[in-house]
């Protein structure tokens, strides 16, 4: 395997960007990354980026936020419709591949205009499930009562989570809720869809995320140290209800191990889970142990931007590689319903 | 005088849907009163698939009859429904394995209350008066609820399927927009010239997409309403949904004079393609200020919002020469 590694990573984060288009929230941030690396759009060998129109409100809005990356001269560009950690996924390959030595990966994702549980009904089965327009509350709150109900977790256990999510959110510039990590606060706070209440469901943001890869000499070059990506995988559930099992993480499972997460202890785990009892399912579907400080940053918890959570989840991880806080860490990506799609990424530090 | 403060609107992608070998019958049996389930290998799916999730193997052709009572085996309570729900009134979505099934379906129970919901509960289906061969057709109640129902089945199988995705976006207008909304209201229209390049760009985006620098309110300048064609090309209506034009019209891009950038999107419904004609001189006529309407407008949109100007009219001046433009052709 080439090395691959994250040389630089930025974002932005808040309850609304009211005022800002997806351009103007994403600008800072790939100047920051440019500062960071010394490296300009012309340095960087391809381009990829992942959003959704259904948040945009419009067709091919990606094609408008590439103004933002500096696309004349003309540059080599690609999109996914998904989470960027998957348009990271891509860029990844073509590194290995050896097609390029380095790639701008981006996602960003503004649903403070929308209703993102109307936005979210719409990636579901659509002969059977989505014309009931379930949205995204309910099949996760259905989802937490299956898991009560047969002891897969239980409610102080959730709880937990949501206390720990706060705590770790206080020292996260780019968390939008922190703070009042008791027991007693997140038990009050008010039900959403039962079991689940405000605190067990992430809180929704607007913003964006941006990710320089390096390879090899490079990587080295405009980085102190870079996060070598040694370990990255994707895996996906059935897309029928009828080939799912709610009260695991299959996938996420299959992704862990073939990423190699267990070959090592995990100083710094980074996942992605829009619940607390998705977050407990990840948990025990990549084995983390005590060993382990999840969610340094709050977790998609703490601020779930549409599209982006899962890059930023990436970025968190790879920041804290960089900055010596831990020597190896885990980073988990997901999409779709009740945990459907799982990218994992390992990454370790010189 | 219509409100620059934000726009809203819905996004609608409206799909029709072959249904196919499984899923047609299926609905098809929906619309007719039962529900019937695929057999692969021991178990019976339902709703039915067409292939085995884990093997991949195919179903049997002939679906089975199951239900109309179930058990259920998730569930959680809607307090507030929204206008696209299956009830107006609270509900349960849940997780139901039909009688003579072996897989949960997921849909929507009227329980009147949420004390009436438990894991394991007896549910029953009850089939809606219209009934489009949807899985909207169906919905399910507490058995004791039930119903008898007189269900007459329907003429041609279901091959297709209708699903309308609505989704409502209300955003505020971008600062930068109110203040080019604002300048069409006074009969102007304002660029915004960039504060690295010093090209002025037409309407301003709030940043400059070539030098990749933010652009504020300090950076607005006013272009004139006239210019010059540079690209143009007629448009014959296709009659897609949502369609609203039905003649053909002229769509143009106008180099404003004092801008760097063309204007896109202009529609011309007076001339006819035979006079029209790049390098032609045009001046924008207004709508009085009373009438012009900017609902339209969006964070969006590169063009001039057509509630606000007549229409576009020569100015009788000398054609433009194309070399002097033709960077602004494509």
């Amino acid at each position: 395997m080439r090395d691959v590694a994250i040389v630089a990573a930025g974002q932005r984060q808040q309850a609304a960007f009211t005022d800002e288009t997806e351009v103007q929230i994403l600008l800072p941030i790939f100047e920051q990354v440019r500062n960071d690396t010394g490296l300009e759009q012309s340095d960087i060998g391809f381009t990829c980026s992942g959003s959704s129109d259904f948040l945009a409100g419009s067709a091919f809005s990606f094609v408008g936020t590439l103004e933002g990356v500096g696309a004349y001269p003309p540059i080599c560009e690609s999109h996914v419709e998904m989470d960027g950690a998957w348009a990271l996924y891509e860029a990844w390959v073509k590194l290995q591949i050896g097609e390029i030595d380095t790639a701008l990966v981006y996602s960003y994702g503004k649903s403070s205009p929308g209703s993102l549980r109307d936005v979210l009904s719409t990636q579901l089965d659509p002969y059977y499930l989505a014309p009931l327009w379930p949205d995204a509350f309910a099949l996760g709150a259905l989802q937490a009562r299956m898991m009560l109900e047969q002891d897969i977790v239980s409610r102080d256990r959730l709880t937990e989570i949501a206390v720990r999510s706060r705590d770790h959110a206080s020292s996260s510039p780019h968390a939008v809720r922190k703070g009042d990590a008791t027991t007693d606060f997140v038990e009050a706070s008010p039900v959403i869809a039962d079991p689940l209440r405000a605190d067990d469901c992430a809180a929704g943001a607007d913003g964006g995320c941006v990710i320089i890869l390096a390879a090899g000499d490079i990587a080295k070059n405009v980085c102190d140290r870079p996060a070598w990506i040694r370990g990255i995988e994707h895996r996906t559930d059935a897309h029928s209800l009828a080939g799912r099992d709610l009260l695991s993480a299959q996938s996420a499972a299959l992704a862990a191990n073939a990423a190699g997460v267990g070959d090592d202890k995990i100083d710094i785990a980074e996942l992605h889970g829009p619940f607390t009892h998705q977050e407990h399912l990840l948990e025990t579907a990549l084995g983390i142990t005590d060993e382990t400080i999840v969610n340094p940053s709050g977790g998609a918890l703490a601020g779930h931007t549409m599209m982006a959570a899962g890059l930023m989840r990436i970025a968190e991880a790879a920041t804290r590689v960089s900055a010596g806080a831990g020597d190896r860490a885990v980073a988990h990506a997901t999409s779709g319903p009740w945990l459907q799609q799982n990218l994992v990424c390992v990454m370790e530090g010189d | 005088m219509t409100k620059l403060e934000s726009i809203d609107y819905t996004l609608e992608y409206p799909y029709t849907r072959s249904t196919g070998p499984v899923w047609g019958p299926f609905l098809t049996g929906l619309r007719d009163g039962k529900i019937l389930g695929a057999r692969i290998g021991n178990k019976i799916y339902c709703p039915p698939l067409e292939f085995d999730p884990e093997t991949a193997a195919a179903a049997e052709p002939d679906l089975v009859e199951v239900g109309p009572g179930g058990t259920v085996s998730g569930w959680t309570w809607v307090t507030k429904p929204t206008t696209k729900h299956p009830f107006d009134h609270p509900f349960a979505f849940a997780l139901i394995v039909l009688d003579g099934a072996d897989t949960a379906m997921a849909h929507a129970i009227d329980a009147k209350t949420e004390a009436a919901m438990r894991t394991g509960m007896r549910v029953s289906a009850q089939f809606r008066d219209e009934r489009v061969g949807a899985v909207t057709d169906v919905y399910f109640v507490p058995e004791a609820d039930a119903v008898d129902q007189e269900i007459a089945a329907g003429d041609e199988p279901v091959a297709i399927t209708i699903h309308s995705i609505g989704v409502d976006i209300s955003e505020p207008l971008s600062p930068h927009r109110v203040r080019f909304a604002e300048g069409l209201r006074n009969g102007k229209i304002i660029g915004q010239k960039s504060p690295t390049s010093g090209l002025v760009y037409v309407p301003g985006r709030g940043y400059d997409n070539m030098e990749r620098v933010r652009m504020d309110e300090s950076c607005d300048v006013e272009v004139a309403d006239v210019g010059t064609v540079v690209a143009y090309t007629t448009i014959s209506p296709i009659q897609y949904h949502g369609q609203t034009e039905t003649e053909p019209y002229i769509r143009c891009s106008i180099l404003l004079d004092g801008a760097d950038q063309p204007l896109g999107g202009i529609d011309i419904r007076d001339m006819t393609p035979e006079e029209f004609r790049t390098g032609m001189r045009l001046k924008c006529v207004w709508r009085p200020p009373e009438e012009r309407d900017y609902s339209d407008l969006d964070n969006r949109g590169g063009g001039l919002t057509e509630g606000v100007y007549e229409r576009w009219e020569p100015t009788g001046e000398p054609d433009v020469d194309f070399e002097s433009i033709k960077e602004h052709t494509w």
